[in-house]
């Protein structure tokens, strides 16, 4: 299921540079301006991707932690690590 | 009437440019060589106009309003939004309206409801086939975006359908000009999930060989047994199914493979022979 605000957020940072400038000085003040349910921008603040993973599209996760300054490393550590989990989790029912 | 003057195929992995100095010398050869060939073969068709379809890459399109496949009728369209793609020759590409509501109108009366629209952006997907293939300049573009990116997406079955439709829309538009199709996306790759980086090389090539012996139903049971097992990337070679048949689903030649880790992306580059066509 994904989550419309959260997507939004996402697809409003990768499709402007001056934004994505904006948010990397004041992420406060660019989530303000959306309305987030309250554990989404928890996840958000903390860049918790194995969260947010299944709550917007995956092109759209990779474009925004891109824009977040996420190194690709760090980003590819922690998406498969939320695959494992989520395997993990499935397997014990 | 116009004719079909050749079907194409063709990966658009970003990272062939966004990443270029990053990929090895063998693969930098290989990438180089199959664009470079695919270039000539579409030049040596000698297209008047040129039907590209692609995926949208979240440049014109939200969940707010997703089209499964949209038209782009319009007689200009702008060049890539992405930062990376500054150096693509062309900040406008030309339409052709005509031959695009021609499109449209084949469309409706076949039983497809296409979306469209009067200005898209076309992004890296639409392009760097286009610059590395070294088109320039380019012929008129006519931009068909498939929606291979987020679920739910077109059966791989009415892609195919799309495909001879469109075929037929050329052979009934009522001027003399050549008209070629490229296809553009896959092969298999997966984005921003868990199994991100990982290239099914096993499943691109028996992707190929059906391409290749040309039977629609293996072909469309292939895929729809195996899309849904793989990364999320390889969605695209529905845009390659809607171009085997545009060819008839006959006379596909691999140009190129390149399993290239570098760029996350099985990158295969094809061409169907027209003239074998039934």
């Amino acid at each position: 299921m994904r989550d419309y605000w959260l997507s939004k957020l996402f697809f409003d940072l990768q499709s402007s540079a001056p934004l994505g400038d904006e948010y990397r000085a004041n992420r406060k003040k660019i989530l303000d301006r959306y309305p987030l349910k309250p554990e989404v921008r928890t996840a958000v603040e903390r860049d918790d991707v194995a969260f947010l993973a299944p709550r917007v599209n995956p092109y759209l996760l990779r474009f925004y932690f891109v824009v977040a300054g996420m190194s690709e490393a760090d980003f590819l550590k922690k998406v498969r690590t939320a695959g494992a989990d989520a395997a993990a989790r499935s397997s014990h029912g | 009437m116009a004719s079909l003057a050749g079907v194409f195929a063709s990966s658009h992995a970003p990272l062939i440019i966004r990443g270029w100095k990053d990929v090895k010398s063998a693969n930098q050869r290989e990438l180089t060589s199959s664009l470079t060939e695919l270039g000539r073969r579409i030049k040596a068709a000698r297209p008047e106009v040129l039907i590209e379809i692609s995926p949208d890459h979240w440049v014109n399109f939200f969940i707010n309003n997703l089209p499964s496949i949209c038209v782009g009728v319009g007689d200009e369209h702008e060049g890539p939004a992405e930062p990376w793609m500054k150096d693509f020759p062309f900040k406008k590409i030309a339409g052709h309206p005509k031959l695009a509501n021609h499109i449209v109108q084949t469309a409706l009366e076949r039983d497809f409801e296409p979306s469209v629209s009067h200005h898209l952006t076309l992004d890296h997907g639409f392009c760097i086939p286009l610059w590395r293939g070294g088109l320039d300049p380019l012929p008129p573009i006519i931009p068909i975006i498939f929606n291979d990116l987020e679920p739910p997406y077109p059966s791989v079955r009415r892609c195919l359908q799309w495909g001879a439709m469109l075929a037929e829309a050329v052979r009934t538009y009522p001027a003399d000009i050549r008209v070629a199709i490229l296809a553009t996306g896959g092969l298999s790759h997966s984005i921003g999930e868990p199994t991100m980086g990982e290239i099914d090389e096993p499943f691109d090539r028996e992707c190929i060989r059906h391409f290749e012996k040309g039977e629609e139903r293996p072909l469309i049971d292939f895929l729809n047994e195996r899309l849904p097992t793989i990364g999320n990337g390889a969605a695209e070679i529905r845009n390659w199914v809607a171009a085997h048949g545009a060819a008839g689903g006959r006379g596909f030649e691999l140009i190129g493979y390149c399993n290239c880790p570098e760029v996350y992306v099985g990158c295969g580059f094809a061409s169907w022979d027209v003239a074998a066509r039934a």
